[in-house]
Protein backbone atom coordinates (compact mmCIF):
# COMPACT_ATOMS: atom_id res chain seq x y z
CA UNK A 1 0.00 0.00 0.00
CA UNK A 2 1.66 3.16 -0.93
CA UNK A 3 1.53 5.50 1.70
CA UNK A 4 -0.73 8.30 -0.20
CA UNK A 5 -0.72 10.93 2.79
CA UNK A 6 3.28 10.99 2.12
CA UNK A 7 2.74 11.24 -1.84
CA UNK A 8 0.71 14.40 -1.07
CA UNK A 9 2.47 16.03 0.64
CA UNK A 10 5.48 15.62 -1.76
CA UNK A 11 3.38 16.71 -4.22
CA UNK A 12 2.68 20.12 -2.26
CA UNK A 13 6.39 20.56 -1.10
CA UNK A 14 7.26 20.04 -5.04
CA UNK A 15 4.70 22.70 -6.80
CA UNK A 16 6.02 24.83 -4.49
CA UNK A 17 9.00 26.25 -5.50
CA UNK A 18 8.82 24.95 -9.03
CA UNK A 19 10.08 27.95 -10.54
CA UNK A 20 13.65 27.70 -8.65
CA UNK A 21 14.09 24.00 -9.19
CA UNK A 22 11.99 23.61 -12.38
CA UNK A 23 11.12 20.63 -11.10
CA UNK A 24 7.49 19.46 -10.95
CA UNK A 25 5.24 16.86 -10.62
CA UNK A 26 1.49 16.25 -11.32
CA UNK A 27 -0.50 12.98 -10.92
CA UNK A 28 -1.23 11.66 -14.54
CA UNK A 29 -4.68 10.37 -13.51
CA UNK A 30 -6.74 10.48 -10.32
CA UNK A 31 -4.62 7.65 -9.15
CA UNK A 32 -1.34 9.26 -7.28
CA UNK A 33 0.67 6.64 -7.89
CA UNK A 34 1.06 7.02 -11.45
CA UNK A 35 2.75 10.76 -11.59
CA UNK A 36 4.30 12.67 -14.61
CA UNK A 37 7.48 14.62 -13.13
CA UNK A 38 8.96 17.33 -15.54
CA UNK A 39 12.42 18.63 -15.04
CA UNK A 40 14.19 21.22 -17.28
CA UNK A 41 18.04 20.28 -19.02
CA UNK A 42 20.70 21.41 -17.16
CA UNK A 43 22.27 24.63 -18.39
CA UNK A 44 25.54 24.30 -20.22
CA UNK A 45 24.74 20.80 -21.47
CA UNK A 46 23.61 20.22 -24.60
CA UNK A 47 20.30 19.08 -22.69
CA UNK A 48 19.61 22.80 -21.96
CA UNK A 49 16.76 24.21 -22.73
CA UNK A 50 14.67 21.17 -22.96
CA UNK A 51 12.00 20.07 -20.67
CA UNK A 52 11.79 16.57 -20.17
CA UNK A 53 8.78 14.60 -19.26
CA UNK A 54 9.97 11.62 -16.79
CA UNK A 55 6.99 9.03 -15.75
CA UNK A 56 7.20 7.77 -12.25
CA UNK A 57 5.78 4.65 -11.35
CA UNK A 58 5.05 4.42 -7.28
CA UNK A 59 5.32 0.65 -6.40
CA UNK A 60 3.42 -0.83 -3.28
CA UNK A 61 6.32 -0.72 -0.76
CA UNK A 62 6.96 3.16 -1.49
CA UNK A 63 8.46 5.17 0.43
CA UNK A 64 10.09 1.63 1.13
CA UNK A 65 10.36 0.68 -2.72
CA UNK A 66 12.25 3.15 -4.93
CA UNK A 67 9.49 4.60 -7.37
CA UNK A 68 10.08 3.16 -10.35
CA UNK A 69 10.83 6.13 -13.51
CA UNK A 70 11.85 6.70 -16.87
CA UNK A 71 12.16 9.43 -19.51
CA UNK A 72 9.22 9.66 -21.22
CA UNK A 73 10.96 12.18 -23.41
CA UNK A 74 13.42 10.64 -25.89
CA UNK A 75 17.26 11.68 -24.55
CA UNK A 76 20.54 10.98 -25.97
CA UNK A 77 22.30 10.18 -22.49
CA UNK A 78 24.96 7.02 -21.65
CA UNK A 79 22.77 6.00 -18.85
CA UNK A 80 19.58 6.59 -20.51
CA UNK A 81 17.95 4.22 -23.17
CA UNK A 82 17.55 5.90 -26.40
CA UNK A 83 14.91 3.42 -26.81
CA UNK A 84 12.84 2.71 -23.52
CA UNK A 85 13.92 5.31 -21.55
CA UNK A 86 15.18 3.54 -18.95
CA UNK A 87 17.60 4.92 -16.50
CA UNK A 88 20.34 3.82 -14.58
CA UNK A 89 21.10 5.03 -11.31
CA UNK A 90 21.93 3.74 -8.15
CA UNK A 91 19.53 5.67 -6.03
CA UNK A 92 16.87 4.51 -8.04
CA UNK A 93 17.82 0.70 -7.51
CA UNK A 94 20.16 -0.51 -4.91
CA UNK A 95 20.82 2.98 -3.03
CA UNK A 96 17.48 3.72 -2.54
CA UNK A 97 16.35 5.37 0.84
CA UNK A 98 13.03 6.34 2.37
CA UNK A 99 14.30 9.68 2.87
CA UNK A 100 14.73 10.60 -0.68
CA UNK A 101 11.75 11.82 -2.44
CA UNK A 102 10.47 12.26 -5.67
CA UNK A 103 11.92 15.91 -5.84
CA UNK A 104 15.41 14.38 -4.91
CA UNK A 105 15.11 11.62 -7.09
CA UNK A 106 14.05 13.87 -10.05
CA UNK A 107 17.03 16.70 -8.57
CA UNK A 108 19.74 13.44 -9.09
CA UNK A 109 18.39 12.56 -12.87
CA UNK A 110 19.10 16.19 -13.52
CA UNK A 111 22.53 15.64 -12.34
CA UNK A 112 22.61 12.80 -14.09
CA UNK A 113 21.95 14.91 -17.33
CA UNK A 114 24.78 17.21 -16.23
CA UNK A 115 27.39 14.52 -15.86
CA UNK A 116 26.57 11.28 -17.61
CA UNK A 117 28.93 8.19 -16.59
CA UNK A 118 30.06 6.46 -19.17
CA UNK A 119 31.94 3.74 -17.98
CA UNK A 120 28.80 2.19 -15.93
CA UNK A 121 25.79 2.80 -19.30
CA UNK A 122 22.83 1.50 -19.84
CA UNK A 123 23.04 2.38 -23.82
CA UNK A 124 26.10 1.53 -24.87
CA UNK A 125 26.03 2.55 -28.39
CA UNK A 126 25.39 6.21 -26.59
CA UNK A 127 28.19 5.61 -23.81
CA UNK A 128 30.38 4.06 -26.83
CA UNK A 129 29.79 7.77 -29.37
CA UNK A 130 30.56 9.46 -26.08
CA UNK A 131 33.80 8.12 -25.42
CA UNK A 132 35.31 8.14 -28.76
CA UNK A 133 33.32 10.87 -30.61
CA UNK A 134 32.58 13.47 -27.78
CA UNK A 135 31.21 16.31 -30.74
CA UNK A 136 29.19 13.68 -32.32
CA UNK A 137 27.58 12.84 -29.07
CA UNK A 138 26.81 16.27 -28.38
CA UNK A 139 25.31 17.11 -31.83
CA UNK A 140 23.46 14.03 -31.73
CA UNK A 141 22.30 14.62 -27.90
CA UNK A 142 21.18 18.80 -28.45
CA UNK A 143 19.40 17.32 -31.94
CA UNK A 144 17.30 15.01 -29.80
CA UNK A 145 16.91 17.86 -27.12
CA UNK A 146 15.86 19.85 -30.27
CA UNK A 147 13.72 17.70 -31.79
CA UNK A 148 11.73 15.76 -28.97
CA UNK A 149 12.35 18.02 -25.37
CA UNK A 150 11.29 21.23 -26.86
CA UNK A 151 7.57 21.75 -26.92
CA UNK A 152 5.80 24.80 -27.43
CA UNK A 153 2.05 25.15 -26.91
CA UNK A 154 1.69 26.31 -30.15
CA UNK A 155 3.44 23.50 -31.55
CA UNK A 156 1.18 21.39 -29.66
CA UNK A 157 -1.88 22.70 -30.74
CA UNK A 158 -0.33 22.27 -34.33
CA UNK A 159 -0.18 18.61 -33.73
CA UNK A 160 -3.36 18.08 -32.63
CA UNK A 161 -4.84 19.81 -35.73
CA UNK A 162 -2.59 17.40 -38.03
CA UNK A 163 -3.44 14.64 -36.84
CA UNK A 164 -6.66 15.12 -35.70
CA UNK A 165 -7.44 15.47 -39.51
CA UNK A 166 -5.81 12.03 -40.01
CA UNK A 167 -9.08 11.35 -38.39
CA UNK A 168 -8.55 10.51 -34.69
CA UNK A 169 -10.73 12.46 -32.14
CA UNK A 170 -9.23 15.13 -31.15
CA UNK A 171 -9.38 14.70 -26.95
CA UNK A 172 -7.74 11.43 -27.88
CA UNK A 173 -5.21 12.74 -29.61
CA UNK A 174 -4.00 15.39 -27.06
CA UNK A 175 -4.15 12.58 -24.51
CA UNK A 176 -2.05 10.72 -26.60
CA UNK A 177 0.04 13.73 -27.31
CA UNK A 178 0.74 14.35 -23.23
CA UNK A 179 1.35 10.43 -22.79
CA UNK A 180 4.45 10.22 -25.19
CA UNK A 181 5.80 13.86 -23.97
CA UNK A 182 4.92 15.52 -27.29
CA UNK A 183 6.23 13.57 -29.98
CA UNK A 184 4.14 13.87 -32.94
CA UNK A 185 5.38 10.23 -34.75
CA UNK A 186 5.59 8.38 -31.36
CA UNK A 187 1.74 9.47 -30.77
CA UNK A 188 0.65 8.37 -34.59
CA UNK A 189 1.98 5.27 -33.99
CA UNK A 190 0.63 4.68 -30.23
CA UNK A 191 -3.13 6.24 -32.12
CA UNK A 192 -2.53 3.55 -35.34
CA UNK A 193 -1.98 0.33 -32.66
CA UNK A 194 -4.79 1.43 -30.42
CA UNK B 1 -1.50 7.64 75.98
CA UNK B 2 -1.71 4.54 74.40
CA UNK B 3 -2.92 5.62 71.58
CA UNK B 4 0.26 5.63 69.19
CA UNK B 5 0.85 2.03 69.47
CA UNK B 6 -2.63 1.24 68.77
CA UNK B 7 -2.63 3.68 65.65
CA UNK B 8 -0.06 1.86 64.26
CA UNK B 9 -1.70 -1.20 64.12
CA UNK B 10 -4.29 -0.32 61.16
CA UNK B 11 -3.01 0.02 57.32
CA UNK B 12 -2.79 3.10 55.71
CA UNK B 13 -5.64 3.38 53.18
CA UNK B 14 -3.64 5.50 51.22
CA UNK B 15 -0.61 3.44 51.45
CA UNK B 16 -2.51 0.42 50.58
CA UNK B 17 -3.18 2.54 46.90
CA UNK B 18 0.59 3.37 46.60
CA UNK B 19 0.03 7.40 47.27
CA UNK B 20 0.63 8.26 50.95
CA UNK B 21 1.82 11.72 51.18
CA UNK B 22 3.13 11.11 54.50
CA UNK B 23 5.55 8.24 54.40
CA UNK B 24 6.85 7.50 57.58
CA UNK B 25 5.64 10.41 59.25
CA UNK B 26 2.02 8.73 58.71
CA UNK B 27 -0.03 7.72 61.64
CA UNK B 28 -1.14 4.70 59.98
CA UNK B 29 0.85 1.38 59.68
CA UNK B 30 3.57 1.01 56.82
CA UNK B 31 3.21 -2.58 56.76
CA UNK B 32 1.49 -4.65 55.14
CA UNK B 33 1.19 -7.63 57.71
CA UNK B 34 -1.38 -5.01 59.37
CA UNK B 35 -5.16 -5.51 58.94
CA UNK B 36 -6.60 -2.84 56.78
CA UNK B 37 -9.90 -1.13 58.06
CA UNK B 38 -12.53 -1.86 56.24
CA UNK B 39 -15.76 -0.64 58.32
CA UNK B 40 -18.18 1.62 56.08
CA UNK B 41 -18.56 4.59 57.97
CA UNK B 42 -22.05 5.43 55.69
CA UNK B 43 -23.21 2.07 57.63
CA UNK B 44 -22.24 3.39 60.94
CA UNK B 45 -24.21 6.56 60.30
CA UNK B 46 -27.10 4.70 59.35
CA UNK B 47 -27.14 5.31 55.73
CA UNK B 48 -24.86 3.42 52.91
CA UNK B 49 -26.35 3.91 49.22
CA UNK B 50 -24.42 1.11 48.32
CA UNK B 51 -26.35 -1.12 50.58
CA UNK B 52 -25.13 -4.79 50.32
CA UNK B 53 -22.91 -4.07 47.05
CA UNK B 54 -20.57 -1.84 49.64
CA UNK B 55 -17.27 -3.01 49.23
CA UNK B 56 -16.34 -1.86 52.39
CA UNK B 57 -17.85 -3.92 55.98
CA UNK B 58 -21.09 -3.41 57.35
CA UNK B 59 -20.89 -3.85 60.77
CA UNK B 60 -21.50 -1.85 63.77
CA UNK B 61 -18.19 -1.27 65.38
CA UNK B 62 -19.09 0.08 68.42
CA UNK B 63 -22.35 1.49 70.61
CA UNK B 64 -22.05 5.08 71.21
CA UNK B 65 -22.79 4.11 74.98
CA UNK B 66 -19.78 1.66 74.76
CA UNK B 67 -17.79 4.06 72.91
CA UNK B 68 -18.58 7.08 75.90
CA UNK B 69 -16.30 4.71 78.35
CA UNK B 70 -13.69 5.12 75.71
CA UNK B 71 -12.41 1.21 75.02
CA UNK B 72 -9.36 2.05 73.45
CA UNK B 73 -9.65 -1.17 71.42
CA UNK B 74 -12.25 0.70 69.38
CA UNK B 75 -10.11 3.18 68.68
CA UNK B 76 -8.30 2.36 65.63
CA UNK B 77 -11.48 1.45 63.78
CA UNK B 78 -12.67 5.20 64.66
CA UNK B 79 -8.94 6.40 63.68
CA UNK B 80 -8.67 4.43 60.72
CA UNK B 81 -11.95 5.70 58.80
CA UNK B 82 -11.78 9.04 60.05
CA UNK B 83 -8.25 10.32 58.57
CA UNK B 84 -8.92 9.63 55.18
CA UNK B 85 -12.41 11.27 54.85
CA UNK B 86 -11.28 14.39 56.47
CA UNK B 87 -8.62 14.43 54.13
CA UNK B 88 -10.76 14.13 50.76
CA UNK B 89 -13.16 16.17 52.01
CA UNK B 90 -14.11 19.36 50.30
CA UNK B 91 -12.68 22.40 51.47
CA UNK B 92 -15.93 24.17 52.88
CA UNK B 93 -16.25 20.69 55.37
CA UNK B 94 -13.06 21.35 56.62
CA UNK B 95 -12.86 24.33 57.00
CA UNK B 96 -14.73 23.70 60.25
CA UNK B 97 -12.72 20.84 61.59
CA UNK B 98 -9.59 21.80 63.61
CA UNK B 99 -7.48 19.12 63.15
CA UNK B 100 -7.25 16.56 60.53
CA UNK B 101 -6.63 13.75 62.94
CA UNK B 102 -10.56 14.85 64.31
CA UNK B 103 -12.93 11.73 63.74
CA UNK B 104 -15.39 12.19 61.09
CA UNK B 105 -17.78 9.79 62.35
CA UNK B 106 -18.09 11.49 65.31
CA UNK B 107 -21.21 13.98 64.47
CA UNK B 108 -23.39 10.55 63.97
CA UNK B 109 -22.46 9.74 67.41
CA UNK B 110 -23.71 13.07 69.39
CA UNK B 111 -22.21 15.10 72.17
CA UNK B 112 -20.38 12.40 74.06
CA UNK B 113 -17.97 11.96 71.62
CA UNK B 114 -16.87 15.00 71.35
CA UNK B 115 -14.98 15.04 74.47
CA UNK B 116 -13.09 12.45 72.94
CA UNK B 117 -12.53 14.83 70.19
CA UNK B 118 -10.66 17.29 72.47
CA UNK B 119 -8.59 14.91 74.16
CA UNK B 120 -7.41 13.97 70.84
CA UNK B 121 -6.50 17.47 69.20
CA UNK B 122 -4.51 18.01 72.72
CA UNK B 123 -2.44 14.56 71.72
CA UNK B 124 -2.15 15.73 67.99
CA UNK B 125 -0.84 19.29 69.65
CA UNK B 126 1.38 17.71 72.43
CA UNK B 127 3.09 15.54 69.32
CA UNK B 128 3.24 18.64 67.31
CA UNK B 129 5.43 20.55 70.01
CA UNK B 130 7.97 17.54 70.65
CA UNK B 131 8.78 16.55 67.27
CA UNK B 132 8.92 19.53 64.14
CA UNK B 133 8.98 16.38 61.74
CA UNK B 134 5.93 15.07 62.95
CA UNK B 135 3.71 18.40 62.00
CA UNK B 136 1.54 17.07 59.62
CA UNK B 137 1.66 19.22 56.27
CA UNK B 138 -1.10 21.07 54.87
CA UNK B 139 -2.39 18.70 51.87
CA UNK B 140 -4.48 22.16 50.08
CA UNK B 141 -1.33 23.92 50.18
CA UNK B 142 1.19 21.06 48.59
CA UNK B 143 -1.16 21.16 46.27
CA UNK B 144 -1.73 24.36 44.91
CA UNK B 145 -4.72 26.43 46.99
CA UNK B 146 -4.91 26.08 50.78
CA UNK B 147 -8.42 28.08 51.42
CA UNK B 148 -7.59 28.37 54.83
CA UNK B 149 -4.32 30.82 54.11
CA UNK B 150 -2.94 31.79 57.40
CA UNK B 151 -5.84 30.24 59.47
CA UNK B 152 -4.60 27.01 58.46
CA UNK B 153 -3.69 24.63 61.45
CA UNK B 154 -1.38 23.08 59.44
CA UNK B 155 2.46 23.72 58.37
CA UNK B 156 2.50 25.56 54.95
CA UNK B 157 5.67 24.00 53.14
CA UNK B 158 8.15 25.82 51.06
CA UNK B 159 7.90 26.86 47.87
CA UNK B 160 9.44 24.24 45.42
CA UNK B 161 11.76 25.92 42.77
CA UNK B 162 10.53 23.66 40.10
CA UNK B 163 6.80 22.74 40.42
CA UNK B 164 5.99 26.45 42.25
CA UNK B 165 4.04 24.94 45.14
CA UNK B 166 4.33 24.69 48.76
CA UNK B 167 5.34 21.21 49.23
CA UNK B 168 8.71 21.25 51.09
CA UNK B 169 8.29 20.12 54.52
CA UNK B 170 10.35 22.50 56.78
CA UNK B 171 11.58 19.75 59.05
CA UNK B 172 11.99 16.57 57.03
CA UNK B 173 15.47 17.44 55.05
CA UNK B 174 15.52 13.62 53.17
CA UNK B 175 11.86 14.06 51.65
CA UNK B 176 12.56 17.50 50.69
CA UNK B 177 15.51 16.39 48.77
CA UNK B 178 13.21 13.52 47.71
CA UNK B 179 10.95 16.08 45.91
CA UNK B 180 13.15 18.12 44.62
CA UNK B 181 14.72 15.54 42.41
CA UNK B 182 11.75 14.25 41.76
CA UNK B 183 10.35 16.98 40.43
CA UNK B 184 13.46 18.53 38.32
CA UNK B 185 13.21 14.60 36.19
CA UNK B 186 9.79 15.27 35.66
CA UNK B 187 10.58 18.96 34.51
CA UNK B 188 12.98 17.57 32.47
CA UNK B 189 11.16 14.98 30.70
CA UNK B 190 8.30 17.30 29.99
CA UNK B 191 10.90 19.61 28.28
CA UNK B 192 11.72 17.21 26.23
CA UNK B 193 8.24 16.24 25.22
CA UNK B 194 7.32 19.73 24.33
CA UNK B 195 10.63 20.05 22.12
CA UNK B 196 10.13 16.66 20.95
CA UNK B 197 6.62 17.19 19.51
CA UNK B 198 8.27 19.93 16.57
CA UNK B 199 10.43 16.85 15.40
CA UNK B 200 9.18 15.58 11.90
CA UNK B 201 10.08 11.88 10.43
CA UNK B 202 11.95 11.82 7.35
CA UNK B 203 10.07 8.79 5.71
CA UNK B 204 6.73 9.54 6.86
CA UNK B 205 7.16 13.01 6.71
CA UNK B 206 4.78 13.44 10.03
CA UNK B 207 5.61 14.48 13.32
CA UNK B 208 6.30 11.35 15.37
CA UNK B 209 4.14 12.39 18.49
CA UNK B 210 0.83 13.37 16.14
CA UNK B 211 0.53 9.47 15.04
CA UNK B 212 -2.64 7.96 15.80
CA UNK B 213 -1.96 5.34 17.84
CA UNK B 214 0.35 5.63 21.21
CA UNK B 215 2.67 2.41 19.75
CA UNK B 216 3.53 4.59 16.82
CA UNK B 217 4.17 7.89 18.62
CA UNK B 218 7.52 6.53 19.48
CA UNK B 219 10.76 7.48 17.96
CA UNK B 220 13.60 4.91 16.86
CA UNK B 221 16.81 6.46 17.86
CA UNK B 222 19.97 5.30 15.44
CA UNK B 223 22.93 4.44 17.16
CA UNK B 224 25.34 5.99 15.16
CA UNK B 225 23.87 9.30 14.08
CA UNK B 226 21.39 11.63 15.20
CA UNK B 227 18.27 11.81 12.42
CA UNK B 228 14.98 11.46 14.11
CA UNK B 229 12.78 8.69 12.26
CA UNK B 230 9.42 6.99 13.58
CA UNK B 231 10.17 4.12 15.11
CA UNK B 232 7.43 2.10 12.92
CA UNK B 233 9.34 3.95 9.78
CA UNK B 234 12.55 3.00 11.07
CA UNK B 235 11.82 -0.37 11.38
CA UNK B 236 10.02 -0.71 8.20
CA UNK B 237 12.90 0.23 6.39
CA UNK B 238 15.29 -2.13 7.67
CA UNK B 239 13.00 -5.51 7.86
CA UNK B 240 12.67 -4.25 4.46
CA UNK B 241 13.70 -7.58 2.35
CA UNK B 242 16.91 -7.56 1.21
CA UNK B 243 15.62 -9.42 -2.05
CA UNK B 244 13.95 -6.32 -3.10
CA UNK B 245 17.84 -5.21 -4.65
CA UNK B 246 18.48 -3.26 -1.74
CA UNK B 247 21.74 -3.61 -0.04
CA UNK B 248 21.67 -4.60 3.16
CA UNK B 249 25.11 -3.10 4.79
CA UNK B 250 25.07 0.61 2.62
CA UNK B 251 21.20 1.13 2.23
CA UNK B 252 18.72 -1.05 4.67
CA UNK B 253 20.90 -0.71 7.93
CA UNK B 254 22.16 2.76 7.30
CA UNK B 255 20.51 6.08 8.33
CA UNK B 256 18.23 7.01 5.42
CA UNK B 257 19.63 10.36 5.61
CA UNK B 258 22.88 10.19 6.19
CA UNK B 259 23.85 7.00 5.30
CA UNK B 260 26.09 6.12 8.39
CA UNK B 261 25.75 2.18 9.52
CA UNK B 262 24.04 1.86 12.74
CA UNK B 263 23.55 -1.72 14.15
CA UNK B 264 20.23 -1.14 16.48
CA UNK B 265 17.73 1.02 16.72
CA UNK B 266 16.62 2.30 20.36
CA UNK B 267 12.95 3.28 20.56
CA UNK B 268 12.34 6.03 22.85
CA UNK B 269 9.19 8.63 23.58
CA UNK B 270 11.17 11.41 23.69
CA UNK B 271 13.88 13.19 21.28
CA UNK B 272 16.72 13.96 22.82
CA UNK B 273 18.98 17.38 22.86
CA UNK B 274 22.38 16.17 23.56
CA UNK B 275 24.91 13.20 23.63
CA UNK B 276 24.01 12.80 27.39
CA UNK B 277 20.07 12.33 27.67
CA UNK B 278 20.71 9.61 24.10
CA UNK B 279 23.29 7.68 26.26
CA UNK B 280 20.85 7.52 29.53
CA UNK B 281 18.25 6.48 26.64
CA UNK B 282 20.01 3.82 25.44
CA UNK B 283 21.61 2.72 28.56
CA UNK B 284 17.78 2.61 29.90
CA UNK B 285 17.02 0.58 26.96
CA UNK B 286 19.54 -1.69 27.20
CA UNK B 287 19.30 -2.49 30.83
CA UNK B 288 15.51 -2.79 30.21
CA UNK B 289 16.72 -5.77 27.79
CA UNK B 290 18.71 -7.09 29.74
CA UNK B 291 16.27 -7.96 32.65
CA UNK B 292 14.15 -9.89 29.64
CA UNK B 293 15.02 -13.67 29.12
CA UNK B 294 16.49 -14.65 25.43
CA UNK B 295 14.48 -16.45 23.84
CA UNK B 296 17.09 -18.24 21.26
CA UNK B 297 19.16 -18.52 24.69
CA UNK B 298 16.04 -20.14 25.90
CA UNK B 299 17.62 -20.78 29.22
CA UNK B 300 20.67 -22.91 28.26
CA UNK B 301 18.27 -24.88 25.77
CA UNK B 302 18.95 -23.13 22.35
CA UNK B 303 21.42 -21.27 20.90
CA UNK B 304 21.52 -17.38 20.16
CA UNK B 305 22.91 -16.35 17.25
CA UNK B 306 24.13 -12.98 18.57
CA UNK B 307 26.53 -14.54 21.46
CA UNK B 308 27.74 -12.24 23.83
CA UNK B 309 26.29 -9.45 21.72
CA UNK B 310 22.92 -10.38 22.23
CA UNK B 311 21.04 -7.55 24.54
CA UNK B 312 18.89 -10.00 26.51
CA UNK B 313 19.76 -11.97 28.98
CA UNK B 314 21.60 -15.46 28.69
CA UNK B 315 20.69 -17.43 32.25
CA UNK B 316 19.79 -21.10 33.25
CA UNK B 317 17.24 -21.86 34.98
CA UNK B 318 18.57 -21.82 38.42
CA UNK B 319 19.38 -18.28 37.22
CA UNK B 320 22.88 -18.77 36.95
CA UNK B 321 24.19 -16.33 34.14
CA UNK B 322 25.89 -17.66 30.89
CA UNK B 323 29.53 -17.61 30.80
CA UNK B 324 31.05 -16.40 27.87
CA UNK B 325 34.93 -17.56 27.34
CA UNK B 326 35.96 -16.03 24.06
CA UNK B 327 38.40 -18.21 22.34
CA UNK B 328 41.29 -16.88 20.87
CA UNK B 329 42.89 -18.14 17.76
CA UNK B 330 45.99 -17.45 16.23
CA UNK B 331 45.60 -16.50 12.10
CA UNK B 332 48.04 -17.40 9.95
CA UNK B 333 49.35 -13.76 9.43
CA UNK B 334 49.95 -13.45 12.82
CA UNK B 335 47.11 -11.90 14.54
CA UNK B 336 44.57 -13.04 16.78
CA UNK B 337 40.81 -13.67 15.75
CA UNK B 338 37.77 -14.33 17.98
CA UNK B 339 36.84 -17.98 17.35
CA UNK B 340 32.93 -18.41 16.70
CA UNK B 341 31.20 -21.96 17.65
CA UNK B 342 33.03 -24.33 15.48
CA UNK B 343 31.29 -27.41 15.67
CA UNK B 344 32.84 -30.97 15.10
CA UNK B 345 31.03 -31.84 11.63
CA UNK B 346 32.45 -28.91 10.17
CA UNK B 347 35.71 -29.51 10.76
CA UNK B 348 35.13 -33.29 9.65
CA UNK B 349 34.13 -31.82 6.43
CA UNK B 350 37.09 -29.72 5.79
CA UNK B 351 39.49 -32.45 6.84
CA UNK B 352 37.92 -34.59 4.03
CA UNK B 353 38.08 -32.13 1.83
CA UNK B 354 41.80 -31.69 1.79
Amino acid sequence: MVDFSRVQKELQECNKDINVSGISVNPKSDNLSNLIGTITGPVGTPYEGGTFKIDIDLPGGYPFEPPKMKFATKVWHPNISSQSGAICLDILKDQWSPALTIKTALLSIQALLSAPAPDDPQDAVVAQQYLKDYQTFANTARYWTESFAKTSSAGVEEKVGKLAEMGFPEALVRTTLEAVGGDENLALEKLLSG
Amino acid sequence: MSLPGNRTRVLCKFFAHGACLKGEHCEFSHDWKDPANNVCTFYQKGTCVYGSRCRYDHVKVAQPKAQASASSSTYPYQFGVSEPVSETADPGVIGELSASSRPYVASAWGEEVTGENELLNDVVVQARSTNPADIVMCSFAAAGNCPRGENCPHVHGDLCPTCRKECLHPFRPDEREEHKKMCEKKHKHLDALKHSQEIECSVCLERVLTKPTAAERKFGLLSECDHPFCISCIRNWRSSSPTSGLDVNSALRSCPICRKLSYFVIPSVIWYATKDEKQEIVDSYKARLRSIDCRHFDFGNGACPFGTSCFYKHAYRDGRLEETVLRHLGAEDGQTVIAKDIRLSDFLNRMRIR
